[in-house]
Order: C-alpha cells, then sequence, then structure tokens
C-alpha cells in the first residue's frame, strides 16, 4: 500500500513544476498549460486525502476542481485568441496596456 | 516493495519527468503532448488510490477535452515552432521577473523539501473494507447528488457561463459587427463591443477602432 505522504510528494512536485511554468515562461499558453498543471497538482493532494480519511468529500472537490478547470481552459484560450487576433503573438511581457 | 507500490514510483516519476519537459520545451504542440503524458499517469495515481471514477473522468476530460482545446488554439495561435519569442531580449522588467521568479522556485522547492523530507512521515489510509464502493461512479454520485448537490447545480451553472464568455470573447470583430448592424443605439453598439457611432458616421476619437485592445502598439504589431 503506498503512503498517502508519497502522493503529497508528488502532488508538491507537479505544483512546483506548475509554479516554474508560470514564472518563467512568458508564452501564455505555456502559462495557461502550467495552471493546469498546478490544478491537477491540487487534485492529487484532494484524492490522496480522501483516501487518508477514507469518504469521499475529497474527490468530490477534485471533480468540482476538474470541471472549473475546463471552464477556466476555455476562457483563458478565449482571451488568448482575442490577444492573438489584434496583437500577432502572445508573449505576456508586451501585454502591458494596463499598466500603461 | 509491492506491485502497487512500484506502479506508484513508476507512474508518479513518469509525471513528474513528463511535467518537466513540458515546461522546458519549446514548441507549443510537443508541450501539449507531454502534458497529455502527465495527466494519463496522474490518472494513473488516481487508480491506486481507489479514484476509479475520478481517473476516468481525468482522462476524458483533462486528457480528451481540454488538451483537444489547447491543441486547436494552437493552431490558431502558435503557427512558429523555432521558438522565435525566446530569441529576443526580454525587457528590464521580464529579466527581473526571470530571475525573481527562478529564485522564488527554487526557494519554495528547498523549503518544502527540506521541511517534509526532514521527518519522514509514513501515512497509510483509512481501512476499506473489500467490496465498498469507495470512489467509484456509484459511491461518489450518492455523494454529489445529496450533499453536494447545490454545489453541483453551481458549477453546471459556471460551465455554460464559461462557453457562452468564450464564444462571445473570441468572436472576430467582423462577426460582432454583422451581428450588431442594426444598432443605432450608442450604448448598445458600446455593450457588443464596437464603437459608439452607428455606420456612416465619422469614429469618435479614442481607441483604435482597428483593435480591441487600444491603439496598435509603437513596437510594430499590427491589429487585425
Amino acid at each position: 500500500m503506498v503512503p498517502i505522504t508519497h502522493f503529497l510528494y508528488l502532488a508538491i512536485l507537479l505544483f512546483l513544476i506548475g509554479v516554474g511554468g508560470v514564472l518563467l515562461r512568458r508564452n501564455a499558453l505555456f502559462v495557461l498549460m502550467s495552471i493546469e498543471l498546478m490544478l491537477n497538482a491540487a487534485n492529487v493532494a484532494l484524492v490522496a486525502f480522501s483516501r487518508l480519511h477514507g469518504n469521499h468529500d475529497g474527490q468530490v472537490f477534485a471533480f468540482f476542481v476538474i470541471a472549473v478547470a475546463a471552464a477556466e481552459a476555455a476562457v483563458g484560450l478565449a482571451i488568448i485568441v482575442a490577444i492573438f487576433r489584434s496583437r500577432d503573438d502572445v508573449d505576456i511581457d508586451d501585454l502591458g496596456l494596463l499598466r500603461d | 516493495m509491492t506491485g502497487a507500490e512500484l506502479s506508484f514510483y513508476l507512474f508518479g516519476g513518469l509525471a513528474v519527468f513528463s511535467a518537466l519537459a513540458m515546461v522546458t520545451r519549446k514548441n507549443a504542440v510537443v508541450a501539449a503532448m507531454w502534458l497529455i503524458a502527465t495527466f494519463l499517469s496522474v490518472a494513473a495515481c488516481y487508480v491506486l488510490a481507489q479514484a476509479t471514477f475520478l481517473s476516468a473522468i481525468q482522462v476524458i476530460v483533462y486528457a480528451g477535452a481540454v488538451m483537444v482545446l489547447f491543441v486547436f488554439v494552437i493552431m490558431v495561435v502558435d503557427v512558429d515552432a523555432t521558438g522565435r519569442l525566446t530569441h529576443r531580449r526580454p525587457s528590464r522588467v521580464g529579466r527581473l521577473a526571470y530571475y525573481g521568479g527562478f529564485l522564488l522556485s527554487a526557494g519554495f522547492l528547498a523549503w518544502v523539501l527540506v521541511g517534509t523530507l526532514a521527518r519522514q512521515y509514513v501515512t497509510f489510509g483509512a481501512e476499506l473494507e473489500p467490496g465498498s464502493d469507495f470512489g467509484t461512479a456509484r459511491g461518489l454520485g450518492r455523494e454529489i447528488f445529496t450533499d453536494y448537490v447545490f454545489p453541483f447545480e453551481a458549477v453546471s451553472l459556471l460551465l455554460v457561463a464559461a462557453v457562452i464568455g468564450a464564444v462571445v470573447v473570441a468572436r472576430s470583430r467582423k462577426e460582432r459587427e454583422h451581428a450588431a448592424r442594426h444598432l443605432a443605439d450608442p450604448a448598445a453598439r458600446h455593450a457588443a463591443g464596437l464603437g459608439t457611432a452607428a455606420e456612416g458616421e465619422i469614429a469618435p476619437p479614442g481607441p483604435s477602432p482597428a483593435t480591441d485592445f487600444g491603439e496598435p502598439s509603437a513596437t510594430g504589431h499590427r491589429g487585425i
């Protein structure tokens, strides 16, 4: 039987890789993919805690997280398409309109 | 080491490896394929935590639907496979974000790993009697449609809102103009994301009507 702790290590590693992707990549597509990875890492932790307690609550939350992640991907990708239409690339460093 | 443990470390290692490969790729399509590999490995880990229904959902929704959406958008957006953007010298803010982000990630990693690996907790889960419906569609469905029925309905509302929002945001200007051609009321045209001037009038000064993001920037982006 796999200890719950090792599921949490897996979640931590995946989350940190996602954080690194969000902070270091400048292509908005990579940023969105890294966010999906971070949400998945949170799901791993929720599933592990669900197994730890032997009830379904964590899995139900993971289910909702998957639904919200799908909605987030749809809206985020639509925004990327809209930005690409007007600017021709999706480099997040160039998107300073609200700052300027 | 039992078979379950062996497959957990195999698929967990595979998930971490493909996640690392995903963030380091230049080509967005290759990165998307590595992300699918990560999602499939995580689905295998779900099975080992007795979350069989969630594992199926992970494969269908994440590795299937969401990633197909990503690949479609990559097809539209990222035609350049050579990583042209990375060759340009980053701005001062960009460089700062680079090094700051790298330090922050490294610090996080060191902090978490030192904090957890220093004390080896080994926690096993609750005992489940064989034949229980833990993690199956039956068990999870009973939970969702009794205790969590309101959050479930709220999520369905959220999905509808997200789909409508995505369609509205991603529509092209031409489509929006076509839909709003009969609108003379400036407020209604503004609500449709167009200029407030009706057809035949001179557009008021202000953000360039060519783009939805203000004037085409001085760095040479052309508005479409």
